[in-house]
């Protein structure tokens, strides 16, 4: 049982993060806290786990209890006996290099003994069928693969109470599926389940309540028939997204109205392989509507995002020359035609002003002009901000703001919304708009199927192209 | 098929094995401890790390190793005398490579071939603290990891125009530094808490699935390092 009484912290000098929490899950309970971002339900789920107040330092008032014992009490070596957590960034959690050995981390930091952990281990990859991911670096799998890693390293752990951090963040709908497999072995085994999220159709299924946060505090809670009956316009405007678990492949098309008419970006004979496999994928012939906002879609592992980097030229090894108006371009010209806004954009963010990163974006530095265009994102005010400081949609508005001062007429968009709620989803998707307006083509690799049918003028099918 | 762990999975060596055969070769090969006296022993550590990366069958990275080798030992002994200012730095630059070259590879292989796990087993058994051992473990981690987001972050630079020998030429090595440490320490913040939660921590007994013993080719080593050693004081002091 977990039990928040009149719990409220806050980081060091900021506001209040959680105000006056009063909560009661009981075993066996699977409780969804949603909410916008920044509503505080990863830091409610971090007093569960321990890492407030024992690893990120804050004021915390209240009690916290889990089975009985004062989490503020013990250690965090104490608490991971009975709280598994997995977390948001697949990149981040695991401590080993190889899967096998991840998934025996805990338990050997617990000290159980080496043919216990053997059997634990051998009853769960057969249990989730992960034997194909066993013994492989974790630097060779997919997003999705990680993250089924990460369930399975707290699944062989003997823990009574599982913290899911925004576990869907990264994932695409054949993620989903498996971590609702997941989801549903740890409810036969009665374990407690707590999830922070604000994607909340693939849990509807499983959840036996709700608790809504907004700004540190609990909003209100709901009993899981009550959530259900929610409706999507309800969902949204409590900053919820409301999609349900789709398919993309199963989008209808929504094809611009006089895209017949527009000139075309023609690929030809394009294909890329990993060194001696089968390519990933072949495209005799695509045809991308210029001015529209194209979204591209297709199964997990088909490719896309590969598709992406070949698109604008950063895979040396693919030799195609699009044909854009007659004129054909190799992978150097792309890389001064085509921009790309990528899906960690703190990997693109390299200067120490916001203005400064737009600036040198421009073919000649023109202050007034990269002015112009912080404002045309509401981005005027941080101007002299270093970018790094800002939140991560600021930061990738940043990036959109780079892309507009480099004048390339196609920009391409790698899961530009994964991790995000319904109303910065919604901004982005006001941007991608605005750049089309601005005649700009637009190109997205997506599984955000709420972005897709917010924004995208234009679907390319992108399994018949692809290997698998 | 039912799936069964097999624990008996490992490298050529032993954890201990790999780390006292990387101080040996510090020690002869960079250090260059012991010169005309230690020759055959010099010769054996140079080409053993080649023999690792074989034995993990890394055929291109050892044949590449063994090219590099060769190549700068012969160029470095051709440019020995007479030589103008450009030369000689030329020269200097192979001579290091020759002395460097094994113990990077030596280093790189152990990282690769470590798992973190065994690594800590390793050490305590040699009665090192975790204190200790936990941060350097989280090395094997990190490499990979900062290869990653270097390649990532290169890809962003020559989208924007920002490579060699193009616009901002100069400042290229601070962009690139930024962005790469930034990632980096968010990565390790949350690499750290992650860890935790799942129990890791100072002074506390651990276990490890992974079977850790001495195999032949370890006590192979360890009997080519200590006679390193031994020889070695005995040219020092005995003779």
């Amino acid at each position: 049982m977990i039990c928040f009484d009149n719990v409220s912290f806050k980081y060091s000098k900021e506001q209040e993060c959680l105000k006056n929490i009063n909560l009661t899950v009981n075993d066996g309970d699977v409780i969804l806290v949603c909410g916008p971002s920044g509503c505080g339900k990863s830091t409610l789920v971090r007093c569960v786990n321990g890492l407030i107040p024992h690893f990120y330092q804050g004021e915390l008032t209240g009690k916290v209890t889990v089975n009985g014992t004062d989490i503020s009490q013990t250690t965090l070596r104490k608490i991971s006996r009975h709280v598994g957590t997995v977390f948001q960034n697949p990149r981040s959690q695991f401590f080993n290099v190889d899967t096998t050995s991840e998934l025996a981390f805990g338990c050997e930091n617990f000290g159980l003994s080496p043919d216990d952990i053997e059997q634990r281990i051998n009853k769960t990859v057969n249990r989730h069928d992960l034997e194909s991911l066993m013994g492989r670096s974790i630097f060779k799998l997919s997003g999705g693969e990680k993250q089924k890693i990460a369930c399975a390293s707290i699944a062989v752990e003997p823990v009574d109470v599982i913290i899911l951090d925004e576990p869907s963040a990264n994932l695409d709908y054949k993620g989903i599926c498996e971590l609702q497999k997941m989801l549903k072995a740890w409810i036969e085994e009665r374990k407690t389940i707590l999830i922070a999220e604000h994607r909340i159709s693939y849990l509807l299924p499983f959840i036996t309540g709700s608790v809504l946060m907004n700004s540190g505090e609990i909003v209100k809670e709901y009993s899981a028939e009550e959530f259900r009956s929610l409706s999507e316009e309800e969902l949204h405007n409590l900053g919820l997204r409301a999609e349900m678990v789709q398919d993309p492949a199963e989008i209808n098309d929504c094809t611009g109205e006089d895209s017949d008419k527009k000139d075309k970006l023609i690929l030809t004979d394009m294909k890329y392989s990993y060194q001696k496999e089968p390519p990933v994928f072949d495209i005799p012939k695509m045809e991308i509507p210029e001015g529209e906002i194209v979204g591209i879609v297709g199964a997990n592992g088909a490719g896309k995002s590969t598709f992406l980097r070949c698109l604008c030229g950063m895979e040396r090894k693919c030799k195609a020359d699009p044909k854009v108006k007659y004129e054909s371009w190799n992978n150097k010209a792309r890389r001064r035609k085509i921009y790309m806004v990528m899906q960690d954009v703190n990997h693109q963010l390299f200067t120490d002003s916001v203005l400064e990163e737009v600036m040198i974006s421009q073919e000649s530095e023109n202050k007034e002009e990269a002015l112009k265009i912080l404002e045309s994102l509401d981005l005027k005010e941080f101007a002299g901000k270093h970018p790094l400081a800002l939140s991560g949609g600021q930061k990738q508005r940043v990036a959109v703001a780079s892309a507009i001062a480099s004048g390339r007429d196609i920009i391409l968009f790698d899961e530009p919304t994964s991790g995000l709620d319904y109303y910065h989803m919604n901004q982005v998707a006001d941007i991608l708009k605005e750049l089309k307006q601005m005649g700009k083509t637009v190109i997205i690799v997506t599984h955000d199927v709420e972005l897709i049918k917010n924004a995208c003028t234009y679907i390319i099918r992108f399994d018949e192209y692809s290997r698998s | 098929m039912e799936y069964r762990l097999d624990r008996n999975v490992h490298s050529l060596l032993d954890p201990r094995t790999k780390l006292l055969l990387l101080l040996t070769s510090s020690i002869f090969v960079v250090g260059n401890a012991g010169e005309k006296q230690m020759y055959v022993f010099y010769w054996i550590l140079v080409f053993l790390p080649v023999v690792l990366l074989f034995a993990e069958k890394e055929w291109k990275a050892g044949l590449i190793a063994i090219v590099i080798y060769i190549g700068s030992y012969y160029a470095q002994m051709a440019l020995q005398h007479d030589l103008t200012a450009v030369e000689s730095a030329l020269a200097l630059m192979l001579y290091i490579i020759t002395k460097i070259l094994p113990t990077v590879i030596l280093a790189r292989y152990i990282v690769k071939t470590t798992k973190v796990s065994e690594f800590l087993t390793a050490m305590n058994r040699l009665r090192f603290s975790d204190k200790f051992t936990i941060p350097i473990s989280v090395i094997f981690r990190f490499f990979p990891t900062v290869v990653e987001e270097s390649r990532a972050i290169n890809d962003a630079m020559r989208m924007r125009g920002i490579e060699m020998g193009a616009k901002k030429a100069s400042e290229a090595v601070e962009y690139r530094m930024i962005p790469l440490i930034a990632s980096c320490s968010i990565i390790g913040e949350e690499l750290s808490a992650a860890a935790m939660t799942r129990g890791l921590d100072v002074g506390k007994n651990r276990s490890c699935i992974w079977i850790i013993k001495f195999r032949i080719p370890d006590y192979l080593v360890i009997t080519l390092c200590f006679a390193c050693f031994v020889w070695w004081i005995i040219g020092r002091f005995f003779v």
